[in-house]
């Protein structure tokens, strides 16, 4: 639905952005000049011309004709020289005159920033929008929609990595290779489809009541206590034996090489009378050596712990999760060990549902739940899903879980679904049932209950059978050996129109695909496969792969409907356009103003707007990083797998409800609440939220959370795992946060490697970045703010001081060395003001508004337009930001501008 | 021996070798019932190129400066290369003098492009060495060129842009497989399938990919120039795959040869997954299955495989850090040394039908853009086998930014490609040859 204020604004819109869309003398006059300030020319007569001007030009290489002004590849290759020979310290040579150290840090910052202006000023498309293909996702998402089939596309490339979003056309490569993994990835989907539309509707639902698993325990326990005795009486049978007087001689020469009495048992074959310990049901190994029975005898942990587990309470309705153990306590199995999907559940969509309770006395941090498919890595495989577990046995909560149940995973056997108490796989057990046996004498206590676990197959009830199988009226089975042509052509063109979304089938396809469907009939193939590879060829031809936008011409043009229904799906959803904004389009009404404008607010409000909102944010964010190194479980235990996705999913979901309700863009600078879950407000430490969904919740104020810089996912992007990383924060706000870009890190800078290793606060370590004009040049910008944000540690956990001991590996760190400081936080941004600490900062940073609006801007230009967004954008930027100023920066207003704009709506 | 003599012979034989009949006296028959002996044709010549993302530790990798020549101290990072020493040589002083990217370690590598060399494009890329070497090298083998990657581990391994190291004639990214086993299978996986079958499944193909080029014509008839050029690339792999299929054809009932090495588990990540990929390489020149092969290998999973927890791209910093950070550098160099020693161990073992081994016949380019951090000059090199005439067993020192592409333009020479200048080659490197 389209709220009302959206529809009356587009008026505006269209006079603002259609109309204003010819060159207009803002955008003209917008292009920023790639131009050295002709002050450095002094620095360059003074230091560099000697050697490289008029008389000499040593190396071949002269300065004094170089053009203050970039304007071609050939002149922008000369400054690059010139910054890459002074940047690696090679210029001016050691033995020559060097320039005053602050000029030069002034040149090398403007020459930097230049070169970056010039390359993209020399790279801007104009404009033009190269062909592009689908990408990955788009891809899966893509035939999702079309065949209900979700692929494992891991195989492809991932398109993202680039410095480009993974729209950009320009950067989507194909490849023979790639063709042909398109030609097979559709004939899976193919079959899958096909299966699927056969196998029907059939409703399938598999239950477990779990108390049926409390059985394997009691037997566990029996067994447990049965060889305890037995143990036992052994024992005593052997130490009857050993005081018989007549064995007294033997048994003192015995003492002389086995003193104790369980030594002494070891030999108990020379003891007249001693039995074995087969008499006693044990087996051949514990006649050989004794020590087995010792073991039943001694570690009866296990057995204290079945007593526990046995005279909990509602086993006979449901049962616990226990950890599987192996030292110390536990039978070394877990009272529920799973789920598994029955062999004859197909690849498809389900639902996984858990009744489930949290114990009275359970801690507030154990009411976590862990849901996943068990992989190759077994016990230790990822959790899909944690849920916050809010039931009473008496009243228990039931939890519901989509989980997608793909082909490889029933190819490879990992059927096996899983549910652990959260934290269970990170590899400590063994230290919580030692230190839980000490304090109780019988091991961890049980936390979580469950009533009964059940998966059951999704049909999607709207839209099932998908488009692509319900185009096609033939028949799929394997039995059918030939269809005539007359079905086949219609089946094949609606196929077609669907694949191609909607576009028209171009002449010649039927006969081509009619024709390698005979080829394959005659070559012996059942009709099945025949129509496969058929419908494959559509699958992998260009006008499936690519979403073409004609025009022999090479002109700028509008959009058709049906293009721009393409665009704007792709757009929001990530998908092709459904049956609503074809309908439009074939009726030409799409590109009226209000009817885009209500179906922008459709799109953003469908349910798999996420598929905007996540590639979106994690690439314009950076959010991948989170996932380039391991975080250390020793030093931040709190920060497991389970936090670290609801720390991601905060970004996300912060974006989706500022979408949701229009607020401003501007409250991901600063704000006074944050959209936290259970979970996350655990970690935050935020008091009174219970549940897995994130909801918005106002924070005191003197938090430090509301806004990016406030949430653990950023904060801990910008560390290693171990410790901060200042440098990767303040250059992430400065790009980010601020638009104004450092410079890519410059090659061949010497680093400083004096300070390795020595015990210096981080502030003094980053020091040393101001001691040389290579370095100072962007740290000067870049490490003040690195320096505000020292208050979050590497997980983004809020501290007062830091600590740093050298280690070095093999060797026990020396305390001695250890220092540990007081954080302050203060500094001064580079040409701006002076902050007390992370609070100031954070006010100020949220003062840019406008830049931050406009590099948003830009980010949703590339990712819409998919092109990079060149100084021809300019205009562009300035009046999407103009337009969502005067809304006071309400978000949706940045994508129903932009929508509208001549820039979305031509080719 | 005369080089350039059996240069000349080798290229004379090599238009031949595109008729089947010829394949045999290349080194193909040894997998046929039995080698006839006293062959006169050249071994054919082999290239690899193996590239490690973010670079080396410069001071404990790179031999000293001062030491050119034979009498050099082999340094701590390539100590696991000591039994090899009179089999290797490493080159100082190289530049890709166009990268100013401290993160691309493979992207322009072997390619010596500028990035920014196209106005009104954002990235600019050229053909690769080893495509250029494989053109030439490759026609009698089943495949050109093998190009080998390590999938999603390269994101963080400081490679760069890029599928793999290898880049096509138009500067597009080529892609191969991505792990031991995609490799493996690509090449001894077996078809079982009846003779007359394959030929009839070639037809199929072949009418696969004329419907894709129909479909590909609808659609090019109605887009712009630029939008053309891009479609170029479908165009284009079509016609590599049919390529591939014309070269099938001629191969057709010539069996899969025989893999020297049991099929590789699916799980292995880092040291193991690099160890096998070798292997694997080795293999694959040793059935003569190809003649040019590419890696780009993991740097970060090898890092979590050697227990290291530091991200591989903060270790490559480790001048401002602390030791720890050295020391994983260190043990990543040592590691990849100890990798590459066993390649040639293996290359060294492999008997050629004259009696010479395989690494007589090879040479195997082993580096990367990066040479630490940020530092692009003096990118690590190390060129091992005697496949292309290259002088062994020295610490070779040309003059400071020597293009990188001069090393690459005497190795294909040397290999017998007759190509003049690659990149931004100014010639061939005289200190190089032996």
């Amino acid at each position: 639905m389209c709220p009302p204020k959206a529809a009356a604004s587009v008026c505006l819109w269209a006079s603002l952005f259609v109309g204003a869309a010819q060159d207009s003398p803002l955008r003209a006059a917008g292009a920023a000049q790639a131009a050295m300030p002709p002050r450095h020319r002094s620095l360059l007569g003074e230091n560099c011309q000697g050697c490289h001007g008029p008389e000499k030009q040593k190396g071949n290489f002269r300065l004094d004709d170089l053009p203050l002004t970039i304007t071609d590849v050939a002149s922008a290759e000369r400054w690059q020289k010139v910054l890459s020979a002074m940047n690696s310290g090679e210029m001016p040579p050691d033995d020559e005159k060097q320039p005053d150290a602050k000029a030069k840090t002034d040149f090398l910052d403007d020459l930097a920033n230049t070169l970056v202006t010039a390359r993209r000023q020399l790279s801007d498309q104009h404009g033009v929008i190269a062909l592009r293909r689908l990408n990955r996702r788009e891809y899966q998402n893509t035939i999702r929609v079309l065949l209900g089939v979700n692929l494992d596309v891991s195989e492809l490339p991932s398109d993202t990595g680039g410095p480009h979003f993974d729209t950009v056309g320009a950067n989507l490569f194909l490849t023979g290779n790639q063709f042909e993994q398109y030609e097979s990835l559709a004939r899976e989907a193919l079959e899958q489809a096909f299966t699927a539309k056969m196998a029907g509707t059939s409703p399938r639902k598999h239950h477990v009541e779990s108390e049926t698993l409390n059985r394997i325990f009691l037997k566990k326990n029996k067994d447990g206590l049965d060889a305890m005795e037995r143990a036992n009486n052994w024992i005593k049978a052997v130490d009857d034996a050993v005081a018989q007087p007549g064995n007294a001689s033997v048994v003192a020469d015995l003492r002389q090489v086995a003193p104790s009495a369980d030594a002494l048992r070891y030999h108990w074959k020379k003891i007249p009378g001693a039995p074995s310990p087969m008499e006693f049901g044990f087996d051949k190994t514990a006649e050989v050596n004794p020590a087995t029975v010792y073991l039943y005898r001694d570690f009866t942990e296990f057995v204290r712990y079945d007593q526990y587990y046995l005279s909990l309470p509602h086993l006979e309705q449901g049962a616990y999760l226990t950890d599987q153990t192996r030292v110390g306590g536990g039978n070394n199995i877990a009272a529920i060990q799973g789920l598994p999907i029955p062999p004859s559940f197909p690849p498809g969509e389900y639902v996984v549902r858990i009744r489930a309770a949290a114990t009275e006395d359970a801690p507030a941090e154990r009411k976590f739940l862990e849901f996943g498919l068990k992989g190759s890595r077994g016990g230790a495989t990822p959790a899909l899903s944690t849920h916050h577990i809010t039931g009473t046995i008496e009243a228990p909560q039931i939890i519901e879980v989509p989980f997608s149940f793909r082909k490889e995973n029933a190819d490879r056997g990992h059927r096996n679904l899983f549910i652990r108490e959260r934290g269970a796989a990170d590899g400590r057990n063994d230290e919580r049932v030692k230190t839980a046996h000490k304090q109780n004498g019988f091991g961890p206590k049980v936390a979580l209950w469950i009533d009964w676990i059940e998966i059951e197959h999704l049909s999607n009830p709207e839209d099932l059978p998908p488009p692509g199988i319900r185009a096609l009226e033939i028949p799929l089975d394997d039995k059918t050996t030939d269809v005539p042509p007359n079905q086949l052509r219609p089946a094949f063109a609606n196929f077609v129109r669907e694949a191609y979304r909607g576009g028209n089938v171009p002449q010649g396809t039927l006969e081509r695909l009619t024709g390698i469907y005979n080829s394959r009939i005659e070559s012996g193939t059942t009709h099945r496969t025949a129509v496969i590879h058929a419908l494959a060829s559509v699958l992998s031809s260009p006008q499936f792969l690519y979403c073409a936008e004609p025009d022999a011409a090479g002109r700028h043009r509008s959009l058709s409907d049906l293009e721009l229904a393409t665009r704007l799906s792709y757009f929001l959803l990530g998908e092709p356009p459904d049956s609503i904004l074809r309908e439009l389009a074939a009726r030409g009404e799409l590109r009226q103003a209000e009817v885009l404008s209500a179906q922008t607010d459709r799109l953003l409000n469908h349910a798999r707007s996420g598929q905007f909102v996540r590639p979106f944010l994690s690439q314009w964010l950076l959010l991948d990083r989170l996932d380039l190194f391991q975080f250390s479980q020793k030093l931040y235990p709190q920060f497991d797998d389970s936090v670290k996705a609801a720390a991601r999913q905060e970004v996300t979901e912060t974006f989706a409800h500022l979408l949701r309700s229009n607020a401003p863009l501007s409250d991901l600078l600063r704000a006074d609440y944050a959209l936290v879950n259970a979970l996350l407000a655990r970690y935050y430490g935020l008091e009174g939220v219970a549940g897995d969904h994130f909801r918005k919740v106002a924070l005191p104020p003197d938090s430090p959370r509301g806004g990016l810089l406030g949430m653990a996912a950023i904060m801990a992007m910008g560390s290693n795992g171990e410790r901060t990383n200042p440098v990767e924060r303040g250059a992430w706000v400065l790009r980010k946060l601020l638009n104004e870009p450092p410079p890519p890190a410059p090659a061949n800078v010497p680093e400083i490697a004096r300070l390795a290793g020595k015990p210096l606060t981080t502030r003094e370590r980053l020091h040393a970045h101001q001691e040389n004009p290579q370095c100072a040049s962007c740290h000067r910008k870049i490490d003040p703010i690195g320096f505000g944000l020292e208050n979050f540690d590497a997980t983004g956990i809020w501290r007062t001081t830091d600590s740093y001991q050298p280690v070095s590996e093999g060797v026990e760190p020396d305390p001695l060395l250890k220092i540990t400081w007081k954080i302050d936080s203060s500094s001064v941004f580079h040409k701006g003001p002076a902050f007390a600490g992370y609070f100031e900062m954070r006010d100020l940073i949220a003062t840019k508004r406008r830049n931050f609006a406009k590099g948003f801007c830009s980010a949703l230009i590339e990712y819409a337009l998919g092109r990079p967004c060149g100084f021809s954008d300019e205009g562009l930027v300035e009046s999407v930001v103009e337009h969502c100023e005067k809304k006071g920066f309400a978000t949706r207003e940045f994508l129903h501008a932009l929508i509208q704009s001549k820039e979305f709506r031509s080719k | 021996m005369n080089h350039s003599l059996n240069r000349r012979h080798f290229l004379r034989s090599s238009t031949a070798l595109i008729a089947l009949p010829f394949l045999g006296s290349l080194g193909f028959r040894r997998f046929a019932s039995a080698s006839s002996g006293g062959e006169q044709v050249p071994r054919p010549k082999r290239l690899i190129f193996l590239g490690f993302g973010w670079g080396v530790t410069q001071d404990s990798w790179h031999p000293k400066i001062e030491q050119a020549g034979m009498d050099y101290t082999l340094p701590a990072g390539l100590e696991p290369l000591a039994r090899h020493r009179a089999d290797f040589s490493v080159v100082q002083g190289l530049l890709n003098k166009y990268n100013s990217n401290g993160h691309y370690g493979s992207t322009f590598w072997l390619t010596g492009a500028n990035e920014f060399g196209q106005a009104g494009q954002s990235f600019h890329n050229t053909v690769s060495a080893d495509q250029v070497a494989g053109e030439h090298l490759g026609k009698g083998a089943r495949y050109d060129s093998l190009v080998l990657d390590c999938g999603a581990a390269a994101a963080a391994s400081g490679h760069g842009q890029g599928l793999s190291l290898s880049w096509d004639i138009r500067g597009k990214p080529i892609s191969g497989p991505k792990n031991p086993v995609e490799a493996f299978h690509r090449l001894f996986a077996k078809d079982t399938t009846p003779l007359e079958q394959q030929k009839a499944m070639l037809a199929q193909r072949r009418s696969v990919l004329d419907n894709a080029l129909e479909n590909a014509r609808d659609l090019q008839r109605t887009l712009s120039k630029t939008d053309n050029a891009k479609l170029d690339e479908y165009f284009q792999g079509i016609r590599d795959i049919e390529n591939r299929l014309s070269r099938d054809e001629k191969w057709l009932g010539v069996p899969q040869p025989e893999a020297p090495l049991k099929e590789p588990k699916s799980e292995l990540a880092g040291y193991e997954e690099i160890r096998l990929m070798y292997a694997i390489m080795a293999a694959a020149l040793q059935t003569d299955s190809t003649r040019v092969l590419t890696y780009r290998q993991p740097v970060s999973t090898l890092l979590t495989s050697l227990d290291i927890r530091i991200d591989a791209h903060t270790m490559s910093h480790y001048l401002g850090k602390g030791p720890e950070y050295l020391e994983a550098s260190e043990k990543r160099d040592k590691a990849q040394s100890a990798l590459l020693a066993e390649l040639l161990d293996q290359l060294k073992a492999i008997q050629e039908p004259d009696g010479s081994c395989l690494l007589d016949h090879t040479t195997v380019a082993f580096g990367s853009n990066i040479r630490t951090s940020h530092s692009l000059d003096n990118c690590p090199t190390l060129l091992a086998g005697r496949g292309a005439g290259i002088k062994m067993g020295a610490n070779i020192v040309v003059p400071k930014d020597t293009p990188l592409c001069n090393a690459w333009l005497t190795l294909m020479q040397g290999s017998g490609v007759p190509v003049e200048r690659h990149g931004d080659s100014t010639g061939v490197l005289k200190q190089l040859l032996a």
